[in-house]
């Protein structure tokens, strides 16, 4: 029973994981590459 | 220790603080029920956005005093958080339209708020072009400041749009008069971000700051 209610709250909650997964990557992307680019622009001054 | 390495860091601390908020937001912080997993994106969409309006908030204050100073200190921090604020604008409308398809059906929508927000990085990206492209440093900086107190100007009607206009982007749920309506375990994963946000937004000015003031120097020299 508990189970049966617990896989139909499941089925609610949208299935958008893949969408929040290339978010993460795209700020990570941003803000680790502008740090990278500024300590090569500071090492190369 | 010079102002760089000191940047650097600053920079490196808010960069662990970030891989934090993410175990945090990703593992520890519960799924909101109608949204599901894509509302976690809020938690980074939402410190970049404060930080991309505060930083053009700081570029027209320092804008401001820089015309009346007319100290090169304010004129190269204005250049240096406006580097900055187009790293955070450009996580803001990147990570927006990725939470917006799955939630509104769109990538991207001509409303007040993303249409102000677009703007914001306009003018960013403006200033630094005009920055690029005059060579007397005295009228770069007169003319900067001036876009620099243009940007300030947009910041509250990018806030206020959600309640001056009909726009499908959500109402404030913490920046509001009333007490913050975000579960508290989603509010405390919210302010992480934040101070993360606001640690790499210090060691980016610090770092870009010399960068600015180290390539003034060589060209005066």
């Amino acid at each position: 029973m508990a189970d049966g209610v617990a896989s139909l709250l499941a089925l609610d909650v949208p299935q958008n994981g893949g969408y929040m997964v290339a978010a993460y990557i795209v700020a990570a992307v941003i803000l680790v590459g502008y740090a990278v680019s500024l300590y090569r622009r500071s090492r190369d001054r | 220790m010079t102002l760089a390495q000191r940047g650097r860091w600053v920079t490196f601390t808010g960069l662990v603080l970030l891989a934090l908020v993410y175990v945090r937001a990703l593992v520890f912080t519960p799924t909101e029920a109608t949204q599901g997993l894509a509302q976690k994106i809020y938690y980074i969409h939402v410190p970049a956005a404060v930080w991309a309006e505060t930083s053009m908030i700081f570029i027209g204050l320092a804008s401001v005093f820089f015309l009346f100073l007319k100290d090169p200190r304010l004129d190269r921090f204005a250049e240096a958080s406006a580097q900055v604020g187009v790293i955070f604008a450009t996580v803001v409308l990147t990570t927006g339209p990725i939470w917006g398809k799955p939630i509104w059906g769109t990538w991207w929508t001509w409303d007040a708020r993303l249409t102000l927000t677009l703007l914001l990085l306009f003018i960013y990206l403006g200033y630094l072009v005009l920055r690029g492209a005059i060579t007397d440093p005295g009228l770069r900086a007169r003319y900067s400041a001036v876009i620099g107190i243009c940007g300030l100007v947009l910041v509250p009607f990018i806030h206020f749009s959600v309640l001056m206009f009909r726009t499908l982007h959500p109402q404030p749920i913490v920046l509001k008069p009333s007490a913050p309506s975000l579960p508290g375990v989603m509010l405390v994963t919210l302010l992480f971000s934040f101070g993360a946000f606001t640690i790499l937004y210090i060691g980016f000015v610090m770092q870009t700051y010399s960068i600015v003031l180290a390539n003034e120097t060589r060209v005066d020299g």
